[in-house]
């Protein structure tokens, strides 16, 4: 337990998605936790909560969110919070996360990830509604870098930086896209693992990984792929600098059977179990930077 | 300096390009954009990678959008997307986005005004099925997501005295839809979904009941005297005044009694009603001490057709 909640190192999950409800239900796989997204399930008394009640029984389950917004400028939604906590204790959630972006200002949501530009106002601005956030649902949130396609020529703070200050100055956690952290890193040309270098590690509490499309000039987070090689490596170096924590492989288009995405999932395991027991350092040149 | 309009402006910029449908450069310049950052101010705005120039950049956002809402409703409306086709589709997304942005931190509830919508469109082929379609839809989708009830158990229905059902009143379970539609709509998406054959798109009075079973949606397509008297049960209705309303209609030629007690014994079995409410009481009374329900070979409860509901009472007087 390396993050200052002492939330579990919950192993190794996938997302719950619709399209394997029946396999799950029916064969009670053998997986370590579900991340669900929470929206999915806040207004709904259908099929997809009957199975999320189910699945909650059987499995550890963790809430991440789209729409938290939370650098918007608009007012906080406190009726998407006191549902979002509603369904938390329901299904005994063991943290709750959402991203670093805003989705949507003048009571529009475009429910997009959109990227703040990273300036001392938007800092001030969206820890002040972290805090907000975690005081309404009694519980802190953990805040994952959004894979993004532009930038701002207002920003004065690197992203990382960015993140992790809003982390310490709000006192909530950190979910680490690995994937994002690449695509990213292709998409503006900053160094991958300098970013990870900036994580504080206490703030850590579980990381993400996904496939993506790269576009030739662009990358697209499209969670629609097996992970490729270098994001693996990325994870390798983040696990050794930031340590063992709950690891979560989303597949979201094109999603295969249920077992494709598990065993994406479980090379983690492998990577993370490598990396364990390897005696050096990895190499810094292991993750190719900007554009390769 | 970079130009910092702050971070309001800044958002308030970036959203109203990402929803201008126009170009990168037209989204820029048009009033609302401007009203937010002028034009000359914004190309500052975005830096430039090494391989996209700042709108775009800006691009890759605004096409995202369209398509996100596209998908999201295409999920809602398969049949509707099935008939208008990819690109036809594609064009009634954007126009009806245009107005009716999101306003709902979920997707799922994007498409609640899209059969209003269509309604509105004159020049969308076969505008009237369209409409028709999307109203179906959208019903499969609020059953989809309505309320658990639980339906009403053999066992409930037993205990409602014979005496009693002449001046009872059933209530439907929430996910409950029942609709009139002016053309075969309901063959038509069992031709999406099923592969059944695809119906004459001519003009056709139909009626369907959409509702939810063990958290499947289902839809039972219905005669018209079936849905007037469904629509008379589930609106608060006496079951003795909407059964009287069917058999002293103009249907009664075509309908007997024996027709009426099949329909209300399948509607039973499918679980289309929650409650029963006497006369005399206000909630279903408790069902009589039994050891076991009845269950058959699927596993679930029936209906036995040996009790029906004493109604014969209720239609030999003539209330009307």
């Amino acid at each position: 337990m390396a993050n200052r909640w002492g939330y579990p190192d919950l192993g190794f999950g996938i997302g719950l998605r619709s399209v394997h409800f029946e396999h799950i239900l029916k064969n009670n796989p053998t997986i370590d936790w579900f991340e669900v997204l929470s929206e999915n399930y806040m207004d709904t008394g259908g099929r997809p909560l009957h199975v999320l009640d189910q699945v909650a029984e059987r499995y550890p389950v963790v809430l991440h969110g789209v729409s938290l917004s939370v650098g918007s400028t608009d007012p906080v939604n406190f009726d998407y919070l006191k549902k979002l906590k509603n369904l938390a204790k329901r299904v005994n959630a063991r943290w709750v996360s959402d991203h670093l972006c805003w989705c949507g200002v003048t009571g529009l949501n475009t429910h997009d990830l959109l990227p703040m530009p990273y300036t001392t106002e938007a800092l001030r601005h969206t820890v002040e509604r972290v805090r907000i956030i975690q005081d309404f649902i009694e519980r802190p949130i953990a805040l994952e870098n959004a894979s993004t396609y532009l930038e701002f020529a207002a920003s004065t703070w690197p992203e990382s930086e960015f993140l992790a200050t809003i982390a310490e100055e709000a006192d909530c956690g950190i979910l680490l896209d690995v994937n994002n952290v690449y695509v990213s890193s292709f998409n503006h040309g900053f160094d991958p693992q300098e970013y990870i270098n900036r994580i504080p590690r206490d703030r850590v509490v579980q990381m993400h990984l996904a496939g993506h499309t790269n576009k030739g000039t662009h990358i697209l987070d499209t969670h629609s792929d097996y992970v490729i090689d270098t994001v693996w490596k990325l994870y390798r170096y983040a696990h050794r600098r930031l340590g063992g924590v709950a690891t979560l492989l989303e597949w979201d288009a094109n999603i295969p059977e249920f077992d494709v995405v598990h065993g994406e999932a479980l090379k983690a395991r492998t990577f993370r179990e490598q990396e364990d027991r390897s005696a050096q350092a990895p190499e810094l040149n292991e993750v190719p930077a900007y554009g390769d | 300096m970079a130009t910092d309009p702050g971070l309001e402006r800044v958002q308030r910029w970036m959203q109203t390009c990402i929803l201008n449908q126009g170009t990168a450069e037209e989204a820029i310049t048009s009033e609302p954009a401007q009203a937010a950052v002028p034009a000359d101010q914004a190309r500052e705005l975005v830096l430039p990678s090494k391989t996209l120039a700042p709108l775009e950049r800006l691009d890759i956002y605004r096409e995202m959008y369209l398509l996100r809402m596209e998908e999201a409703l295409a999920t809602d409306y398969p049949a509707l997307k099935h008939f208008l086709g990819d690109d036809e589709f594609m064009r009634l997304v954007a126009r009806f986005v245009g107005v009716y942005p999101s306003r709902s931190y979920t997707l799922n509830r994007l498409g609640d005004h899209l059969p209003e919508f269509v309604a509105t469109l004159d020049d969308l082929p076969k505008q009237e099925f369209c409409h028709d379609l999307a109203r179906l839809e959208f019903a499969l989708t609020m059953v989809f997501d309505e309320a658990e009830t639980a339906p009403l158990s053999p066992e409930a229905v037993r205990a409602v005295p014979q005496e009693a059902w002449e001046t009872a009143r059933l209530k439907p379970i929430a996910a409950f839809r029942l609709l009139e539609f002016n053309y075969p709509v309901s063959q038509y998406l069992g031709g999406v979904d099923e592969e059944n054959p695809y119906p004459r798109l001519a003009r056709k009075k139909t009626w369907v009941v959409a509702y939810r079973r063990n958290f499947q949606v289902h839809r039972l397509d219905l005669s018209a005297p079936a849905y007037a008297l469904l629509q008379a049960l589930s609106s608060a209705n006496t079951v003795g005044d909407a059964i009287i309303g069917v058999l002293t209609s103009k249907w009664r030629p075509a309908v007997k009694q024996s027709q009426l007690f099949e329909w209300f014994r399948d509607w039973m079995a499918e679980g289309l009603f929650q409650a029963v409410e006497l006369a005399d009481a206000t909630k279903t009374p408790p069902p009589p001490e039994q050891p076991e329900n009845e269950v058959d070979e699927a596993g679930e409860e029936s209906f036995p057709a040996s009790d029906p509901p004493a109604w014969n009472t209720t239609v030999a007087h003539d209330h009307k």
